[in-house]
């Protein structure tokens, strides 16, 4: 056994005692270790971590690229948000999607709900897995040829919701939307998920160019207090409010009567509501059961554009369980003349060059 | 709101400052040091609650070569300004905008919390 007692360490000069030397060390054998003191000797190659970083680095710069192919091929971007769950935020997109769609534009619907991704079942596509192929993840083709990627897509069973973990649900979008093949598109519709705020920041920093984000809301004030909180929230990501959107805002009644036949109605407040059956003697009215005009008050509040509001219609509910949307089932009712006019609203705020007589010179 | 907010007629752009009209015939003149060390984004906000981050933002910013910005109206609500250097990520709401023109806190004292919702 040698008795060694200092160790000079070349690129340093410094000395290290023996003491950091572990095991038995031969009198002339050749000795190798490790020593703790930084060097400064430029390394051989890149080690297995510098490796692992260069790759890192290569798959955020394809993804990158991914992103930006993404948003050159679609041309408008609108994120659906609301700051409470339970609002109609899903409904609501599906519906922007699909009265898109019935207007002939090429859509697409984004659903990143993680803890309860419901777009596929009001898309009629319940129960599908993703269709992976040659590395790219393919949109299922819902309602009106509507392109949908939900995060249900990648559930094994709708019962058992996946607790993802932060890095994990966020790494996750970000791959979803890097490797989605969506093709051209008019508009992408992005429904997240309520009361977070990581999911929108990633997609925000991910996504290039979005046009800005619609948020739904109801009458009920505590609704409307969080939308306020979702408009201030997008100030920080640069994702201009395009307006909101008050839901469940008055019940439409539907019945038949004699083709032609006017109908009046008792509504609420003491107000008469008068409509006239149509050729197939159907008819629908609308009448106030909450207060109304919440949103508009908020949108008002904060100077951003009312989008509109959307009736409360039973046909929803029951849209959202058999699959069937309700702008589907019936594309003249008044849901979807509601929904029309909403997006009609956007598509004003899309082209909006509207400066409000500002000078910037 | 107890203030009614007069309305941006004009804003001119100078080299190191900008020169705002209202409606109601006020002009005010603020830096663009002082209008980007107020960044509403979600990046820059968080900095401004402690003393010694919003300092160093404030040296950050105030080591950026000058230059005049892009201006762009988002809807009729707000202000983004556009940058070559340094974060343009903010959407600046014109209450926002008329605070810092009155030298006063645009974030009225309360600290950034990332997504209060
Ligand atoms: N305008 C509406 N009229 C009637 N029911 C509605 C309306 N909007 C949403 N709903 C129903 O409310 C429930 C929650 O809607 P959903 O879109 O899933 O909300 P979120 O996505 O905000 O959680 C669903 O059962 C849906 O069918
Ligand atoms: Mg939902």
């Amino acid at each position: 056994m040698a008795m060694l007692t200092l160790f000079r360490v070349p690129e340093t000069g410094g000395w290290v005692e023996v003491g950091m030397i572990r095991g038995p060390i031969m009198a002339d054998s050749p000795v190798s270790i490790n020593l703790p003191v930084a060097s400064n000797a430029a390394p051989a190659g890149p080690s297995a971590q510098e490796q692992k970083q260069m790759e890192q680095a290569y798959a955020q710069m394809k993804r990158k690229m991914a992103m930006e192919e993404i948003g050159r091929k679609i041309k408008h971007k609108i994120m659906v948000l609301s700051g409470k769950g339970g609002v109609g935020k899903s409904t609501v997109s599906t519906g922007l999607a699909l009265s898109l769609a019935q207007q002939g534009f090429t859509v697409g619907i984004l659903d990143i709900d993680i803890t309860g991704p419901n777009v596929p079942k009001m898309m009629g596509l319940d129960g599908r897995r993703l269709h992976v192929e040659n590395g790219r993840i393919h949109p299922a083709q819902g309602h009106l040829g509507v392109k949908v990627i939900s995060m249900a897509f990648l559930l094994e069973d709708e019962d058992t919701p996946v607790v993802w973990r932060g890095p994990i649900k966020l790494g996750a979008i970000q791959q979803f939307i890097g490797d989605v093949e969506w093709g051209e598109l008019d508009y992408l519709v992005i429904d997240f998920p309520p009361g977070t705020s990581d999911e929108p920041l990633t997609v925000a920093q991910s996504l290039p160019d979005i046009d800005g984000m619609v948020i739904v809301t109801t009458p009920q004030q505590v609704a409307l207090l969080d939308s306020r909180k979702s408009i201030t929230f997008s100030e920080s990501l640069k994702v201009p409010v395009l307006g909101v959107v008050e839901n469940m805002s008055g019940f439409t009644v539907n019945g038949t009567a004699a083709p032609g036949t006017e109908v009046s109605i008792a509504a609420p407040g003491g107000k008469t509501l008068t409509t006239t059956a149509d050729d197939g003697g159907k008819f629908s009215v609308t009448l106030d059961i909450f207060k109304e005009g919440g949103g508009k008050e908020t949108a008002q509040e904060f100077g951003v554009p009312f989008l509109g509001a959307l009736p409360f219609d039973p046909g929803f509910v029951r849209g959202g369980d058999d699959g069937v949307h309700r702008i589907v089932s019936e594309p003249e009712g008044a849901s979807a003349v509601a929904f029309a006019k909403v997006v009609e609203a956007i598509q004003e705020q899309l082209s909006d060059g509207a400066d409000g007589g500002l000078e910037i010179i | 709101m107890a203030e009614t907010l007069p309305t941006l007629k004009k804003l001119e752009r100078r080299k190191q400052d900008m020169i705002l009209t209202y409606d109601d015939e006020t002009t005010y003149t603020v830096t663009y040091d002082d209008l980007r060390h107020a960044c509403p984004c979600a990046k820059c906000s968080p900095l401004r609650n402690e003393d010694d981050s919003a300092r160093s933002l404030r040296r950050q910013i105030e080591s950026l070569p000058a230059e005049k910005p892009t201006v762009r109206t988002i809807g009729k609500y707000a202000l983004a300004f556009e940058w070559q250097q340094g974060c343009s990520s903010g959407i600046y709401r014109f209450e926002r905008i008329y605070d810092l023109a009155n030298r006063r806190d645009p974030d009225r004292g309360k600290p950034y919390v990332h997504g209060a919702w």
